[in-house]
């Protein structure tokens, strides 16, 4: 009986430590590595990972295959398009990790690019910025949105402008025959687009980042420039009567149905490009629309066009951010990365990809091959932005002002109760 | 030194991972960095005032009831009807049984569009019928957004229990069913007396599974909702997600992950114990 008794409680220990292992190896990304491990040998072999979509990849790596020609090199290029900010740096952080990171890896400035710099899993580049001269070749407030706690960790390659992408035709059946200047003409354009049955603005709250475009717009309108930025630095409270209208204004946007219905639930990769297929009037987005969504579903530049959100507001701005490269920091071929990045970053190899909004001068997009991008290029290029917001927070303090996003839309708090939760999440993360 | 081979990837890939894990937990490692403190029981003390927390712990207990509950009555239903004389039976069963095969994942975005306010068939449908006012954005707002996730984890999760169901409805001896219908009992009689007792073992086999999977839960939230409208449908297995892969708190993250684990294995321990004790 000894031996049966041994084994079945053998059994049992070993069943339960299985069970615990599964669980508990879930969530250690494969091991316990906490640094990603050594430094690699140098070798010819690159990896670069990004998250292009189908409709530019391949000009990405036609461009990779010729730096690899001239350099010797051997460049992987591995996408994960999709679901944006929300997905892509986990993968990149498992990676990393693992101990089988990338060389070079794309990332969105602010707070998406700053945990990777400030863990040291990114490499700073400030001796690479001296040997390539990139303080003189690209925009220097886009390489402030990709320095971090003074350390040059990424070069951006893109700085991009959010505004308002609309159908022609449909404002044409509203009878809208000038684009708004002011925030009272919008809400006339929605007015009027509703009128005649058609939503006016496409977007989604999954994920909360696509819908945060509307307010982050809402409040540059209601509380300025000066006041806007301070905000997102914690620097004034949210708890004021700026914020409360901008909560209400919001709310407003929903009652009235000038966004989906349902926004809450919907994909933004599902409602975005809504307005190319003549399903909502506008949306609120970047230059890449052009390619991602009008060149993709094989239509004409000319049927769409574009427009700066009206703030009412001195200097009128709209929600931008950049995009860059970062070199992981336990690459053995840094100064091979460092060539590759400064490769993409020539004014003719951020043509030939077909960059909407290059940060590099000379790479201004060809109006022949994106005549919409270059337009928003030529009118609202040179304004100033505002840190577009899931990038002014960290992940979480953004994830908690979505929550009070989609709480506030589906009335279970009101306007003045969303600014004072807002200056709770807020001042917490500043203390912090 | 047989089992030496099979110890080692054990070790390797099992108890090293766990243990490292519940080491973590007891720190504020933040997943990336190279260095981190020793915090003891912390992050544990944290959970219950984390809001998130008790949120995600009643959404678990509701989705651990209903896609329990719902799956088998209505795999057991199932098995019955297809363990009578029925034509086309194994086509049925495979019909049954395919949503379990299927990728998660694509369910999720099945259903996704099955749910769009606007253009899904379930509002679309029914609007066709006049009921508007039941039109409803189901992802999108907290009252049904957990809801509609467990429709199509019910939909997935029925043919498991109906292919234990029949197998262990196909080895009931009929002489059963017979000395039952001798002695004058009903089928409903014969139901309740001869086929539920003799389906003991599978209850407890669905069951015990079942419960497992249910704290599991992950994909089909983090798909369909990605955790909202707001925090409204998280789960224990995405709140931990969350806090290790995307706010760098995986300290915190991996005490979610030592208590979901904890309660999988108070919930394990019964099935395993019947199981050694049916082996000895």
């Amino acid at each position: 009986m000894t031996g049966s008794s041994f084994t079945r409680r053998g059994f049992l220990g070993l069943t339960s430590a299985a069970v615990a292992g599964v669980g508990l190896s879930a969530c250690t990304g494969g091991g316990t590595s906490t640094g990603g491990g050594q430094t690699a040998a140098a070798s010819k072999n690159l990896r670069l990972f990004t998250y292009e979509g189908d409709e530019t990849i391949g000009l990405l790596k036609a461009q990779i295959k010729k730096f690899d020609a001239e350099n010797g090199t051997t460049t992987t290029v591995d996408s994960l398009p999709g679901s944006g900010a929300a997905v892509y740096p986990d993968k990149l952080r498992t990676e990393l990790l693992g101990g089988k990171g990338p060389d070079v890896w794309r990332i969105w400035g602010g707070q998406i690019g700053s945990p990777f710099a400030k863990a040291k899993q990114a490499l700073d580049l400030a001796p690479y910025y001296s040997k390539f001269g990139w303080d003189s070749k690209i925009n220097t407030a886009a390489i402030g949105g990709m320095t971090f706690d003074g350390v040059k960790s990424g070069v951006p390659f893109v700085s991009l402008g959010i505004g308002a992408w609309y159908n022609k035709s449909l404002f044409a059946k509203a009878g809208v025959s000038a684009l708004p200047t002011t925030y009272a003409e919008l809400e006339a354009v929605n007015d009027k687009l509703v009128a005649v049955g058609v939503t006016p603005c496409g977007l989604g709250g999954k994920y909360g980042w696509d819908i945060m475009r509307l307010f982050e717009y809402l409040l540059e309108h209601t509380a300025g420039p000066e006041l806007h930025d301070k905000l997102l630095t914690g620097d004034e409270s949210w708890d004021r009567a700026e914020v409360v209208e901008a909560f209400t204004l919001f709310k407003k946007w929903q009652d009235k149905k000038w966004l989906p219905q349902g926004a809450l639930g919907l994909d933004p990769a599902d409602i975005e490009p809504a307005y190319v297929q003549g399903k909502t009037a506008y949306t609120i987005t970047g230059p890449w629309t052009e390619a991602a969504a009008i060149l993709s579903a094989k239509k004409s530049p000319s049927a769409f066009g574009n427009f700066e959100l009206p703030t009412d507001q001195t200097p009128a701005r709209h929600s931008g951010f950049v995009e860059g490269y970062m070199i992981n920091a336990k690459t053995g071929n840094a100064d091979k990365a460092a060539a590759l990045i400064d490769f993409i970053v020539q004014p003719a190899t951020q043509k030939a990809l077909q960059v909407s909004a290059s940060t590099v001068k000379g790479a201004e997009p060809d109006p022949k091959a994106l005549p919409l991008s270059a337009e928003w290029a030529d009118k609202y290029g040179s304004n100033p932005f505002y840190t577009i917001q899931d990038q002014a927070f960290p992940k979480k303090q953004a994830d908690q002002y979505f929550s009070v996003q989609s709480d506030l839309l589906q009335g279970s708090v009101a306007p003045d109760a969303a600014a004072k939760k807002m200056q709770e999440i807020v001042s917490a993360w500043a203390k912090s | 030194m047989f089992a030496l081979p099979a110890l080692v990837v054990y070790i390797a890939f099992l108890i090293y991972p766990a243990l490292s894990s519940l080491f973590f937990s007891l720190t504020n490692w933040d997943g990336l960095s190279a260095t981190y403190k020793f915090v003891g029981l912390e992050n544990y003390v944290k959970l219950p005032s984390d809001p998130v927390v008790v949120e995600a712990v009643r959404n678990n207990l509701i989705w651990t009831v209903v896609t329990i509950a719902v799956p088998t009555v209505i795999g057991l239903a199932l098995a019955i009807a297809l363990n009578g004389k029925v034509h086309g039976k194994p086509i049925l069963r495979l019909i049954f049984y395919t949503p379990a095969v299927l990728p998660l994942v694509s369910i999720a975005s099945i259903w996704g569009w099955l749910y769009n306010p606007q253009y899904g068939a379930i509002n679309s449908f029914l609007r066709l019928i006049g009921l508007d006012g039941l039109a409803q954005p189901w992802l999108g707002q907290d009252s049904t957004a957990l809801w509609a996730v467990m429709v199509p984890a019910i939909w997935l999760r029925t043919g498991f229990p109906m292919l234990l169901y029949l197998a262990a409805l196909q080895g009931i001896p009929n002489e059963l069913y017979e000395a039952a219908t001798v002695d004058g009992a009903t089928r409903w009689q014969q139901f309740w007396h001869v086929t539920m007792p003799s389906l003991r073992p599978a209850h407890y086999i669905v069951l015990a599974l079942s419960l497992i999977d249910s704290f599991k839960v992950f994909d089909m939230i983090y798909a369909m909702t990605y955790g909202g409208p707001g925090t409204s449908t998280q789960v224990m297995g995405t709140w931990m997600y969350f806090n290790v892969f995307q706010y760098y708190q995986a300290g915190y993250g991996t005490a979610i992950a030592v208590v979901i684990t904890l309660v999988a294995i108070a919930v394990g321990i019964p099935y395993v114990r019947s199981q050694t004790r049916e082996a000895s």
